[in-house]
């Protein structure tokens, strides 16, 4: 396998990915469609008490599992910046690595600042990580109490990813191709930042996340 | 790391024939089919693109799907019931600014969204509310490019040279201001109308359209694809419709609305109907 770090996201899958189209419909001639659109995808400003806006995740509906069994909603875990992710546990190749990433993230944050931040991976596997293999995970890579691990029905996975730009595709042995994205949500649930790619500098999602703890 | 570039329209069918397809035929499951729905039987989808290890093509449960797609009166009662969904309500997660933006007002398609025209403009998830309401779904990519790979005569469209090239002509036309109304041509041998020659259609699995990252070890092929030259690398170059819609879907977000992006909705045979 390769090592290419995989670089689709929201901002960049947009600009990157409609670029690419258009010329592809250019050289097809003149064809019946054209996407032009600004991806809104980076809100900044921080929401935290009263109702959620607009752009809040926290308007999701959708139950998750947590590795302790417990169900909750998304909004559960705001009030706090909370760095998401889409993994799945037997992922032998970019999860880990992304894993590490998030690590680096909470590693390189000021040290009183650190617990104010939650860590979220959400699974892409909703056959395979059930609570136990999630809490299983947490155990092997040692990760603290401020971290989350969910699961959730495969309809609300693939809206979720949806509306975190994530594109995944389960392959014939049950591995997942996926992108590889951290989102920063501020604490009331909008997307405030994405780091695209494996083994990136934590610098600017530790930049991101020390503004929207600033009181 | 060899990759199949697909054969897609071409082989996407196990239902090759007019014979097979009375076969299947006669496994339709008894009872009426949902209003306004018609049966599609259990056949195959070759991906355009697939994983190392995956295999060369998917089986696909029969299941219903509507013969055409939803019209702009038909979303006029979902929005009428269902207020989140009305366009000066809709929350900005969910649908850009363009939701519904050919419509007149929240509750009046007006001139430029005639009522028998299909309703464009509508993000993923008004899409997804939609069918739910109907107490359908989208139909899967899967699902959609095997209803989408028959002609008027035969499953397999692409052994079918008039309707490859409607279908390309189709592509190659710009897409007019107002839409005509749904259900004009002819159907299609499984009695579904407008899958071509209308407007794009949602998807449920939208966002699988790229495959990334590990499981495919040249992340180079979306851009070799894209900005290359479309479906130069191709087999076939008749699939170029499919290499388009590949494209467009792997260009979307779940709240994009464009002009000539609709939906129709899709639903499970209940199991108790063999």
């Amino acid at each position: 396998m390769n090592a290419h770090p995989h670089r689709l996201s929201c901002c960049r899958l947009g600009a990157g990915a409609l670029a690419c189209l258009a010329i592809a419909l250019f050289q097809a001639g003149c064809l019946t469609t054209t996407v032009s659109k600004t991806p809104g995808c980076c809100a900044h400003g921080v929401p935290s008490d009263g109702p959620v806006s607009d752009r809040s995740l926290f308007q999701l509906e959708s139950s998750w599992t947590n590795d302790a069994g417990n169900t909750l909603k998304l909004g559960a875990l705001g009030g706090r910046p909370l760095v998401v992710t889409m993994f799945f546990a037997k992922c032998e190749y970019a999860c880990p690595v992304l894993v590490h990433d998030m690590k680096k993230v909470q590693a390189a944050l000021p040290e009183n600042v650190r617990s104010r931040v939650g860590f979220v991976l959400v699974t892409f596997d909703t056959e395979r990580d059930t609570p136990a293999a999630l809490a299983e995970y947490r155990k092997i890579h040692e990760l603290p109490a401020n971290w989350s691990l969910l699961r959730g029905a495969p309809d609300d996975v693939l809206e979720l990813a949806a509306l975190l730009g994530v594109k995944f595709r389960k392959d014939a042995r049950g591995q997942f191709a996926h992108s590889n994205i951290l989102t920063v949500l501020n604490a009331g649930g909008e997307v405030a930042h994405q780091q695209i790619g494996l083994n990136q500098a934590p610098d600017e999602t530790v930049k991101q996340l020390v503004q929207l703890l600033r009181p | 790391m060899k990759r199949q570039a697909a054969i897609p329209l071409s082989l996407a069918l196990f239902v090759s024939t007019a014979i097979s397809f009375a076969i299947h035929a006669q496994e339709r499951p008894v009872g009426t089919p949902p209003a306004g729905m018609t049966l599609l039987p259990a056949g195959r989808y070759t991906p355009l693109f697939r994983a190392e290890n995956d295999p060369k093509d998917i089986p696909v449960q029969s299941f219903w799907l509507d013969v055409l797609p939803v019209t702009n009166g038909e979303f006029l009662e979902f929005v009428r019931t269902h207020s989140k969904w009305r366009r000066s309500q809709v929350k900005q997660l969910f649908a850009e600014v363009d939701y519904l933006k050919r419509w007149a007002g929240d509750l009046e398609p007006g001139t430029n969204a005639p009522f028998n025209a299909p309703v464009t403009h509508v993000s993923w998830f008004a899409a997804k509310a939609y069918c739910a309401w109907q107490g359908k779904r989208l139909p899967t990519t899967a699902e959609w490019e095997y209803a989408a790979a028959a002609s008027p005569t035969r499953a397999d469209g692409a052994n079918d040279p008039e309707f490859v090239r409607q279908v390309q002509n189709w592509y190659a036309t710009p897409t007019p201001e107002i839409l005509p109304p749904v259900g004009r041509g002819r159907t299609n041998v499984f009695g579904v109308h407008d899958l071509h020659g209308l407007v794009w259609e949602w998807v449920a699995d939208f966002n699988t359209a790229m495959v990334t990252g590990d499981a495919r070890g040249d992340t180079g092929l979306d851009r070799q694809l894209f900005c290359g030259s479309g479906s130069e690398g191709a087999k076939d170059r008749s699939n170029f419709p499919a290499f388009m819609r590949y494209g467009f879907r792997s260009s979307l977000k779940a709240s994009y609305t464009v002009h000539n992006l609709g939906f129709r909705g899709a639903q499970d045979v209940e199991p108790n109907k063999p």
